[in-house]
């Protein structure tokens, strides 16, 4: 399609017919970079679905954490006060303590809210509607805390725009998709490849017979949250890069769609995160782009409803079997 | 049966497991009402007896497996080589005190191929000698051997089996329980597990089986016990057991 549109801005009357087709490029590119955002949360939704069958509501909320995380640090590593770092160092040192952090605070979620119900053996209902609950605390703790002022992500990057056959692309869309493909590949290899994956699917098939592996069950669900936040806080960071003005609720809307695409993709499978928040972002964006703005969310969701009617699990989704 | 609870607790300072008088339940209702039995190195001992008397809930419970699926101790004794087993988590008494269970219906993980299963299960162990075992199990289930790289859900029910035990194998334990391992094997292949068994126990792995044929187990058991209804009410040699007429015709069909 690329090659395409070079095809159709070379020739002399560019504006007569190249217009549309770069408009409509122009408004993928946005549609991949907004689609990276929902792929990066759908995949922590996915991978403890997959994992646990638990759908974890807070988890739009630890990408808000994620991004107040960075806003935090990197203010830290730049204030003056403190190590008064240059900005590429302080990106650099950024954004591991952000995904190292934000893991730690879904692996606390998980160690003090989720863990003694799933020892009570309580049924699952009892632990979605403590993850919802967690979600509202992460939320109203914050607004309590930090109080309503938005916070501003100080600058880290400096910001690019490269001009290619008539279509803007900045440095930091092209970093923010590719971080999504990077993780999605990184994490792809992980489930199928290395032997903890190999665990996690295993959990989602028998949990009972894990231990008998002598294979500690609790060790395995960290690492799927750690993970799973750890992702989420990565996906907070360049949100708040992109979009640098933070809320508290910043994670709610997004989370939810986020677990909508999840589902649309087929919940508990990474590939159907993957392409259910690229599918989302492109049908958000392309009825934005070519109806009125109120719309966008009617006609997406609506889209996504028949989707789901054709294929109740989802794109990738199999019927209950062959989960992450 | 008091008796022969009373001959049984004085033989049990050198037990490999030992029992001790085992009170178990899920939630208020008790399925094991003080129990004690043991467990000699490198012995093949049977525990048989009717639907319900409590068979796998004492192998669960003896693993240490965690609710709901699992009994939960409210009095009594479980030891290994000495040591009380009571607040070992299950994949300790894997890990440490080499013990592991092929569960009653299998439980192999369906979504991961044959040799992923194998090689999960060589978890606690070094990459090094997990080959030899490999080479071991496919010796004894060649079947397995065959189907590697298929993912387990689409083995026949007796592969599965197969698959079953050679994952307790894999897992490098000394003592290895089993629950109805024979369960939906064809008689030929029936007899063709107990025969494996009787190689494993003759190398050195301590066997203890639950089986619903029990003739065949007593047959290859050096010892037995009969449970009924949480209780245990007869022990003895495989032979003597098969010997007494009250119990071939309560639990053994005649
Ligand atoms: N998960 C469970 N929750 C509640 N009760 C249970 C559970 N598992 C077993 N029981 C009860 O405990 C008792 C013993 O069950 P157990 O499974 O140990 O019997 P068993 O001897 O293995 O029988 P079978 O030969 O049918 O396998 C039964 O009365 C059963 O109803
Ligand atoms: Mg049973």
């Amino acid at each position: 399609m690329l090659s395409l549109s070079g095809l159709w801005s070379l020739p002399c009357n560019p504006t007569a017919s190249a217009q549309p087709m770069e408009q409509f490029i122009q408004q993928c590119v946005n549609a991949l970079q907004w689609g990276s955002f929902y792929a990066l949360i759908a995949l922590g939704y996915t991978l403890v679905y997959g994992v646990l069958r638990l759908i974890n509501f807070a988890h739009g909320d630890i990408f808000m954490v994620g991004a107040y995380i960075s806003f935090f640090v990197s203010t830290f590593f730049l204030s003056s006060s403190g190590p008064a770092l240059s900005r590429d160092l302080a990106l650099a040192l950024t954004i591991p303590c952000t995904v190292v952090l934000t893991s730690g605070v879904g692996v606390t979620l998980e160690r003090i809210a989720y863990r003694p119900l799933r020892r009570k053996g309580v049924h699952r209902l009892y632990v979605v509607i403590t993850a919802l609950m967690c979600g509202l605390v992460l939320e109203n703790g914050n607004l309590a805390l930090l109080g309503a002022s938005r916070k501003a992500l100080p600058d880290l990057l400096d910001k690019h725009i490269y001009m290619i056959s008539g279509i803007a692309v900045t440095n930091l869309k092209l970093i923010v998709i590719c971080t999504a493909l990077l993780v999605f590949f990184a994490l792809h290899f992980i489930v199928t490849r290395s032997r903890i994956g190999m665990a996690m699917r295993a959990v989602a098939w028998d949990e009972f017979a894990l231990p008998l592996m002598g294979i500690p069950l609790d060790r395995v669900i960290v690492f799927t949250f750690m993970l799973g936040s750890g992702i989420a806080g990565l996906g907070g960071m360049l949100f708040a890069m992109s979009y640098p003005v933070l809320d508290p609720y910043m994670g709610a809307m997004t989370g939810w769609k986020a677990f909508i695409a999840a589902v649309v993709g087929g919940i508990g499978d990474i590939r159907g995160a993957f392409v259910g928040g690229f599918l989302l972002a492109f049908v958000e964006i392309m009825v934005a782009a070519f109806l009125p703005s109120t719309f966008r969310d009617l006609f997406a969701f609506s889209i996504l409803l028949l989707i789901l009617w054709k294929r109740p699990t989802g794109i990738f989704g199999m019927p209950m079997s062959t989960k992450i | 049966m008091d008796t022969t609870v009373r001959d049984l607790s004085q033989k049990q300072g050198s037990a490999l497991i030992s029992v001790e008088n085992l009170h178990a339940g899920y939630g208020k209702i008790e399925a094991l009402h003080g129990i004690s039995f043991h467990v000699e190195q490198g012995e093949i001992v049977t525990l048989i007896g009717s639907n319900g008397a409590g068979k796998s809930s004492t192998l669960k419970a003896l693993m240490r497996l965690a609710p709901p699926e699992s009994p939960t101790v409210t009095s009594g004794e479980i030891r290994c080589k000495g040591q009380s087993l009571l607040n070992v988590e299950p994949h300790n008494v894997v890990d440490r005190f080499k013990m592991t269970l092929v569960p009653e219906g299998r439980h192999i993980f369906g979504n991961l191929t044959v040799m992923e299963n194998l090689h999960l299960a060589a978890w606690t162990r070094k990459n090094e000698d997990t080959r030899k075992s490999l080479d071991h199990i496919f010796g004894l289930f060649p079947r397995l051997a065959e189907r590697a790289r298929q993912r387990s859900d689409t083995l026949s029910g007796g592969e599965q089996q197969m698959l079953a035990v050679g994952r307790a194998l894999m897992t490098n334990c000394s003592v290895i329980l089993l629950d109805e391992p024979s369960m939906g094997l064809a008689p030929v292949l029936m007899y063709d597990m107990f025969r494996t068994l009787k190689r494993l126990n003759d190398s050195g792995l301590t066997i203890v089986v639950v089986e619903q044929n029990a003739r065949l187990a007593l047959e290859v058991a050096d010892r037995g016990y009969v449970l009924d209804t949480g209780e245990i009410v007869a022990e003895g040699s495989g032979e003597e057991l098969m010997r007494r007429p009250e119990i071939m015709e309560a639990y053994l069909g005649g």
